[in-house]
């Protein structure tokens, strides 16, 4: 088998180069499905002979428009900065740093919904000035690792590379390795500057390949058989609800985890997650290059899918005769209160807003309640993940199990599609996992859901959890009309009246009035 | 401290402002105006995160937050330049939203790599389009800094040239940097309630009364512009004066109850010279209301025996640290134990700032203000402070929360970030504000806390 995981270099080869992941594409969800030919990646992802197919680019859809959006560097914030030992500096002006207080604020919610003490997030920015662009910030970046070693005694530092400082070209690297024998803690060089990747996600591998490379134990002196990763962030733990019949224990990666936790991964049984999106990385490289075997099922979500997964799971643990009993009395306990939920939301229609493979996860749980899904929009499509497996084709999983979705949309953040988008199926509410999409889809007279505690849709009690929420979430449907009566999204008239959400980039004569203007 | 802690650098933990680019809400609080971030991607939501979701959860507005354009630089950009991906993203702007002013603010990416913005824009400005650029790098400088910085680009490329004729009574407010003050919105209406009332006509240039682009279009008929700020705006009022021979009158202290605030509509109008029959009849009004409120609050004030607190910390920015010490330790009798601005106030203002704590604040009454960015520093500072009378009174940031519930201490938020307060109008200043200050504080105070 082929080391899908290269962790020889600091630096991971972004999501675009590795996976062929596009955030631009506008068809039905069996349409993506063939073009990503999931099938020939894998067979190349674990070393198959070239017949196999190169797995060719996708066609991408370009946007001339793009808005407010998420970077790696933000990732590893909410990732590494979330780490109750270890201290994230980073290595940038002073607002790469400000979203600090939001994940404090996350990092408070995990910490209670994990049952561990509260505490803030250990940060430092280098606040790097003008000067600093000029002369470099070397010499701040050893004083920010020696600060940190004396303000927080960590067990770990890790820096963040940001654009200015990937432009300056800052070797932290050096300064990493040159300052570990000095403050006697891994230092951990992360570069994740936000202009590197074209989607966020990479930040997640970027994190991941810090932890692989310097704080996972490559030499585990014994195995811990009672012990799974789940790659995780900072949801609540209904893991432990639904591994614990197979007498497991869950150790979360890597939101609210300490070093110890951390250093423990290769310790564990096996490795699984609850969206491929973010636990594709660090599954595979935890199998190829320490031995733990990553789940290969499809995620925990609907019936059939958490059935397929704990079945996965027992097998790795000999469990295989329990599994079945335990999945039969899941199945009772949860019919009647399903049956309900499938009569209150009978001739519903739901719309699912998040990335890719969480998505395929939600629309499952939605499809349980009886809820229909004629359209949804993920922000990146990756056409296949690095863990690859044959089980984890999670798009494929969910067509084949709950029918096409006609309009399968690919884009990034791009708020003002929203109004198309909407325009062209029935939408009774949105489910949104990003910032900035809820607030304006709220202005179109439909109810959103945001979803922060990424845990409530998993596993059978998931189906149930998300049927009880999207009761109130229909109710505020009436502040949504009410906001819709008044209130005007900032675009105009000639835009409103547009079907296509790719306009921009389908008509190119879209800018020729602008242009002739111009004098172009 | 430390022989480390001496020599540290400017790092900073537990931040407390945005960067430049961060102005593109300086923007947003314009009516019909749109900022065009020109970024890479995560800059606007980091920035737009800490200043209209972590700061009271007060949202946004119009072309603000999910809706603000935004060039998000790739590799490519990077490598080959970002002009390109910029001229794309402002047609695509002026094509689909509706906007009377476009503002296109450079981070530190654009900066770095020489991007040409002034040209590209400038092609832009020549076919007639209400267009302008600022420099915002992150590098350069925080938020309050960029907000000063979109003000005069907008000054010099939106508002122009013009020589006619200042209008008596006319008056351009500058006063807080939209979306950095959890309360910003409503102190921006109430100070500009009590200047109408006063008999001014005022220019609101940002905020829920500002009717949109045509007020800057009024700002060089003003008779002068008016500074409410210890040091924002004073830049911008300079610029103005040199531009269109424009004064400005500079009051560092925002006014909080009704005697500051009856002192602060004497003084601008003294300096307008208007007639001030209107004036006084207003003060006569307002304080008559205030001290019916007040009289009412005077019984919890005085009956209240399960104890409230008597000693305060503040940590916050120049403004408001100011306004809200003020308030307390002059007309309430709170004790200020330490007052901490952690705003980067440039160099230049604060011996005057110092010098107001020490022996302007009330009679009795001198502190030593400390400037201090980092938060590590800003809760060792309040951590070493020893209460001695009564339940603690911490007024701070969200990052204070620990160590307030450490310290036994009554906490509550006046300043970025805040995540433990929802804000949809509020106001703490002036003569209705300061009434709303007490409420919350001495909310906190009781039913069993």
């Amino acid at each position: 088998m082929a080391n899908r995981i290269n962790l020889n270099m600091t630096t991971v080869e972004n999501r675009e180069l590795r996976l062929g992941t596009i955030i631009g594409w506008d068809g039905s969800a069996k349409e993506l499905i063939e073009q990503s030919a999931y099938d020939e990646r894998s067979i190349k992802k674990h070393g198959g002979c070239k017949g196999a197919g190169q797995g060719c680019r996708l066609c991408e859809l370009q946007s001339p428009l793009n808005q407010e959006t998420m970077c790696s560097n933000a990732i590893v914030q909410c990732q590494i900065g979330n780490l109750t030992d270890c201290v994230l500096i980073n290595h940038a002006p002073i607002g790469c740093s400000s979203e600090d207080a939001k994940f404090n604020l996350t990092m408070h919610m995990g910490l209670a919904r994990r049952g561990k003490p509260q505490q803030n997030t250990l940060n430092i920015s280098t606040n790097l000035q003008e000067k600093d662009m000029v002369f470099g910030g070397a010499a701040k970046l050893r004083q920010a690792i020696r600060i940190a070693k004396e303000r927080y005694n960590p067990k770990a530092i890790f820096i963040a590379m940001a654009c200015a400082t990937a432009i300056t070209g800052e070797d932290i690297d050096s300064v990493a390795e040159e300052m570990e024998p000095e403050v006697g803690v891994p230092i951990i060089p992360l570069h994740c500057e936000g202009f590197r990747s074209k989607h966020w996600s990479t930040g997640f591998d970027v994190a991941f390949h810090g932890v692989l490379r310097q704080i996972v134990e490559k030499h585990p002196k014994k195995k811990q058989k009672d012990l799974i990763n789940i790659i995780a962030l900072w949801g609540t733990d209904w893991f432990t609800d639904l591994l614990k019949p197979l007498g497991l224990r869950v150790n979360y990666l890597l939101d609210c985890a300490s070093f110890e936790e951390i250093r423990q991964a290769s310790e564990a049984v096996a490795t699984t997650t609850f969206c491929e999106t973010l636990g594709g990385y660090m599954g595979a490289a935890l199998e190829d290059q320490f031995g733990v075997p990553q789940i290969d099922a499809p995620q925990p979500y609907g019936i059939k899918g958490t059935d397929a997964w704990l079945r996965a799971v027992a097998k790795v643990v000999g469990k295989e005769k329990e599994v079945e009993e335990y999945i039969e009395s899941e199945h009772k306990r949860i019919a009647p209160k399903l049956e309900e939920y499938r009569e209150y939301f009978k001739g519903k229609y739901g719309m699912v807003l998040t990335g890719s493979a969480y998505a395929h996860g939600l629309i499952s749980v939605l499809a349980e309640l009886g809820i229909k899904n004629e359209a949804a929009l993920v922000f990146h499509h990756d056409p296949v993940y690095d863990g690859a497996g044959k089980n984890q084709d999670t798009l494929k999983e969910l067509v084949e199990t709950y029918g096409d979705i006609p309009h399968y949309t690919v884009s990034k953040t791009r708020a003002f599609q929203l109004p198309q988008l909407l325009k062209r199926v029935k939408t009774d509410f949105l489910i949104i996992r990003h910032p900035g999409l809820a607030s304006v889809a709220g202005h179109l007279g439909v109810p959103t859901f945001a979803l922060g505690d990424e845990h409530i849709p998993i596993g059978y009690d998931g189906i149930l959890r998300v049927g009880e929420i999207l009761k109130g979430v229909l109710a505020r449907t009436k502040f949504n009309k009410t906001l819709q009566r008044h209130v005007r999204l900032p675009y105009n008239d000639w835009w409103f009246s547009q079907t296509d959400p790719f306009k921009l980039t389908n008509d190119k004569d879209v800018f020729k009035d602008i242009e002739e203007k111009l004098g172009e | 401290m430390s022989e480390i802690q001496k020599k540290k650098p400017s790092v900073i933990s537990d931040v407390r402002y945005a960067c430049a680019v961060g102005a593109t809400n300086t923007v947003v609080a314009i009516k019909g105006a749109v900022p065009i971030a020109n970024c890479s991607p995560g800059c606007q939501l980091k920035t737009t995160a800490m200043l209209t979701f972590e700061n009271g959860f007060q949202g946004s507005i119009a072309a603000g937050g999910g809706n603000m354009p935004s060039s998000n630089a790739t590799e490519n950009d990077v490598v080959f330049g970002g002009i390109k991906t910029l001229d794309n993203l402002i047609k695509s702007s002026l094509k689909i939203y509706d906007g009377d002013l476009f503002v296109v603010l450079t981070g530190c990416t654009g900066e770095l790599i020489g991007d040409n913005v002034p040209d590209l824009v400038g092609k832009y400005q020549k076919a007639g389009y209400p267009i302008v650029y600022a420099n915002t790098a992150g590098f350069k400088g925080n938020n309050l800094y960029g907000h000063e910085v979109v003000v005069d680009a907008i000054i010099d490329q939106f508002v122009g040239d013009y020589s006619g004729e200042k209008k008596k009574g006319l008056i351009n407010l500058w006063f807080e940097t939209p979306y950095y003050n959890q309360n910003w919105r409503g102190d921006y209406q109430e100070l500009a309630r009590i200047l109408r009332g006063a008999g001014f006509d005022v220019n609101v240039l940002f905020g829920p009364e500002n009717p949109g682009v045509e007020a800057w279009k009024r700002i060089p008929q003003a008779q002068f512009n008016l500074v409410v700020s210890p040091w924002v705006g004073v830049k911008n009022a300079e610029h103005l004066q040199k531009k269109y021979d424009q004064p400005y009158l500079h009051i560092p202290e925002i006014p909080v109850g009704e005697e500051a605030t009856t002192k602060f509509i004497r003084q601008v109008v003294e300096y307008a010279g208007i007639d001030k029959k209107q004036s006084e009849e207003f003060i006569k009004q307002e304080a008559s209301i205030y001290y019916y409120y007040l009289e009412h609050f005077s019984e919890f004030f005085a009956e209240y025996w399960y104890g409230m607190p008597s000693e305060f910390v503040v940590t916050a920015d120049a403004a408001y640290a100011l306004a809200y010490s003020k308030f307390l330790a002059d007309q309430i009798g709170l004790i200020p134990k330490r007052v901490i601005i952690t705003d980067n106030t440039p160099a230049k203002f604060r011996p005057a700032i110092t010098e107001y704590f020490k022996n302007n604040i009330s009679e009795g009454v001198s502190i030593d203000v400390d400037f201090e960015e980092d938060g590590y520093e800003v809760e060792k500072l309040i951590e070493s402070v020893e209460f001695t009378a009564g339940k603690p009174l911490i007024l701070g940031t969200s990052w204070e929360l620990t160590l307030a519930n450490k310290k036994g201490a009554l906490f509550f938020e006046i300043s970025t970030p805040s995540s433990e307060t929802l804000i949809v109008n509020r106001s703490h200043i002036g003569y209705k504000g300061a009434l709303q200050f007490l409420e919350r504080i001495y909310s906190a105070s009781v039913g069993g806390k």
